[in-house]
């Protein structure tokens, strides 16, 4: 299949592009045009490389003809709202217009790329699962500009996609690690002295490696049950906060002395902020991640992530143990360091 | 019986446009009841900050729909004076943000488009409304610093990184002829006219304008990153100056007079005021009062960015007073001279670009 990906010089989009050639399968990889790139997997033949920004529409428009399927990833994770909006948002807005009036396409499969940000964490009682059936944030102006972005892009898609016609799959990867991408070894903020704070040390994080993600993705694309299905990846059993940082540090890491701070007290810490909110500022204060009582919540509150779906309908099975993703990933970091 | 809430639109929906719906939104002065982007997904976000509003891609076809008395131009812009032109002709006041125009000449003409259709036009000077540059205005009007002989604008704001010089892009950054620094002339030009006394004076000498407009990092997208210019207006200079290679980001505003100085930050408020009739007995306590005050601001400069008291204030304030200026039938607060005077020291600052 030609499968067009989006966002393909970014970190998950290069292993995707990589995942998708193993497969088999033809690639246009739609990068930024200013986006350095060499060497494997763009010298790949199997890899058609066009340059463009989803944000302005350009040549790139009509680069999409002979595509069959999309893996659509570009997004912006960091940065203001304006700017998160605009990429994220707007982007995905050209590019479905694009797909609208590109000649003679007929996408046989649209892979959508979400997220787990989209959960109303405070809707779902510690301890439980958060699955596919999970609630979706329903105030989302309390939550983070990633939150908010990647929740209006995913309903653009599923409209567009029922509009359109075009068989629709939504992955919601968890937190994407792997070389280039270490979540701050699972420290919540490092203090001077060497030290450093883990926020709910015993919450499982929602760690998935992205070589993991990448063979989802790419499985999505063909198995037969996933269209129409809203599927989370995420490891098999993903590391605790303080599991994850001492791993780390095992791993070579520069990992501080770690000071565990129960979800207890993160959420009590987060409820006196909330009320002094409430009656003092009335409810108008922005605030931190670790202050604010629904990041906290999607943060840190203690969740349980089954993983069922992916392994009954794409057939996945997570590639890479926690060791072997972490020595990797820790690798890499002091590689760009040196 | 308390006046209907005025209608009001808004064309354009990207960041800044948020700022505007932030007073728009709850005021009971008005009803926002058309939002338009050529971008549904950007329409769609602005209305749901404003629920009781319909989102529209066209303007035409928005003008006709709601009838708003008042526009907001929130455009890129370079498209300000053929969108703030139609919304003129459909009987609209325009609230334009800066730049309203590229060039004096421009204004000139969107100006004689209002009167033609017996509109206001007022262009965005929200900075005029901030806290600190009042606290200036009020330690130059209580005479502490005498007469006003400088009054330096020292911007330090990194306009390549952003998106104005992001290469991923094709096209300038700013479609205007002072490239990415022309985005943040008139703030410079305004606060100068404003606290250098200018504006108000009756028989002023003209302004003349010395320096240097130029591109420093080479980026293609941005046109002008710097700018370096000597404002003289008879007795009062001040420089004017934009860096993009300076960190960390900051407005700095000095005004230096015959009895003492005055000195604040738009984005990161404190004020220090200095100087007194008599200085060797007094400056002790100077000392320790302005130090108190610059300390005192650590604490209120959190306290503000928690509470989402920012550097946009001033747009809150200054909407609050054209709409109840308006809701009186009165004219608008920022004046066509006022305008003009920034259009012309703007023009002059751009022209530095063509001698570089």
């Amino acid at each position: 299949m030609k499968v067009l990906v989006t966002g393909a010089g970014g970190f998950l989009g290069t292993a995707v592009v990589r995942a998708a050639r193993r497969a088999g399968h033809e690639v246009i990889a739609l990068v930024r045009p200013a986006a350095r790139l060499s060497g494997a997997p763009w010298d790949d033949d199997g890899v058609t490389l066009v340059r463009g920004d989803l944000r302005q529409r350009g040549p790139w428009t009509g680069e999409l003809a002979g595509a069959e399927a999309v893996v659509h990833l570009a997004a912006t994770p960091s940065g203001d709202l304006p700017s998160q909006f605009q990429a994220t948002v707007l982007g995905t807005e050209q590019l479905l217009d694009a797909l609208d009036h590109a000649d003679g396409l007929q996408l046989r499969r649209f892979v959508h790329v979400s997220t787990f940000s989209v959960y109303d964490y405070a809707a779902v009682p510690a301890g439980t699962p958060i699955d596919e059936d999970s609630p979706l944030e329903s105030q989302l102006d309390r939550r983070d500009a990633y939150a908010v972005t990647k929740t209006i892009q995913e309903r653009l898609v599923r409209d567009w996609a029922l509009r359109a016609g075009t068989p629709l799959v939504v992955v919601r990867p968890g937190a994407v690690y792997g070389p280039g991408a270490d979540w701050d070894h699972g420290v919540t903020m490092r203090l001077p002295g060497g030290l450093g704070l883990v926020f709910g040390p015993r919450s499982r994080t929602k760690f998935v490696h992205v070589d993991d993600v990448a063979a989802a993705l790419v499985s999505a694309l063909t198995a037969e049950r996933a269209a129409g299905r809203t599927i989370n990846v995420i490891d098999d059993d993903p590391p605790t906060y303080l599991q994850y940082a001492k791993r780390c540090r095992a791993a070579g890491a520069d990992v501080p002395r770690l000071i565990p701070v129960p979800w207890s007290l993160v959420k009590l810490f987060g409820g006196l902020v909330a009320q002094f909110d409430r009656r003092v500022a009335g409810g108008r204060a922005k605030l931190p991640e670790f202050a604010a009582r629904r990041r906290q919540d999607a943060q840190w509150k203690p969740f349980v992530y089954p993983n069922a779906v992916a392994r009954d309908v794409l057939g996945w099975r997570p590639g890479r143990t926690l060791d072997d993703g972490v020595a990797e990933m820790v690798a890499a970091g002091k590689q760009r360091n040196r | 019986m308390a006046a209907s809430p005025i209608r009001v639109a808004i064309v354009g929906c990207g960041a800044i446009a948020l700022e505007h719906l932030a007073f728009l939104a709850p005021s009971p002065l008005v009803e926002v009841v058309g939002v338009c982007d050529a971008s549904p997904a950007a329409a769609d976000f602005a209305r749901s900050k404003v629920p009781g509003a319909r989102a529209y891609r066209d303007l035409t076809a928005m003008l006709e729909a709601e009838r708003p008395t008042v526009v907001h131009v929130l455009t890129p812009p370079h498209t300000h004076p053929a969108l703030a032109a139609q919304c003129a002709e459909a009987g609209c006041h325009v609230i334009c943000e800066k730049p309203a125009a590229g060039t004096l000449g421009e204004l000139d003409a969107m100006l004689a488009t209002a009167d033609g259709n017996g509109t206001w036009l007022m262009e965005s000077q929200n900075y005029r409304y901030n806290q600190p540059v009042l606290d200036l205005v009020a330690a130059i009007g209580s005479g502490r610093v005498g007469e006003v002989r400088e009054v330096d604008v020292m911007i330090s704001l990194d306009l390549v990184s952003g998106r104005f010089g992001d290469l991923n892009l094709t096209g300038p950054g700013v479609n205007l002829p002072g490239g990415a620094v022309h985005d943040m002339l008139p703030h410079m030009a305004y606060l100068f006219l404003m606290l250098s006394g200018a504006e108000t004076s009756a028989d002023r000498d003209p302004v003349q304008v010395y320096g240097r407009l130029w591109n420093a990092s080479g980026n293609v997208r941005v046109g002008f990153d710097q700018v370096d210019a000597l404002v003289v207006s008879g007795a009062v200079r001040g420089r004017l100056r934009l860096a993009s290679d300076l960190a960390p980001d900051a407005m700095r505003l000095v005004v230096r007079g015959t009895a003492g100085s005055a000195e604040t930050d738009i984005w990161h408020p404190y004020l220090r005021v200095e100087g007194g009739a008599n200085v060797g007995k007094r400056i002790a306590v100077e000392h320790l009062v302005s130090g108190s005050r610059l300390a005192w601001s650590a604490f209120t400069d959190l306290r503000d960015k928690v509470m989402q008291f920012g550097s946009y204030h001033g747009m809150t304030r200054m909407l609050d007073d054209t709409y109840s200026r308006l809701a009186d039938g009165a004219a608008v607060p920022i004046s066509r001279a006022q305008m003009r005077d920034t259009a012309a020291l703007v023009d002059a600052i751009v022209a530095l670009g063509g001698a570089s």
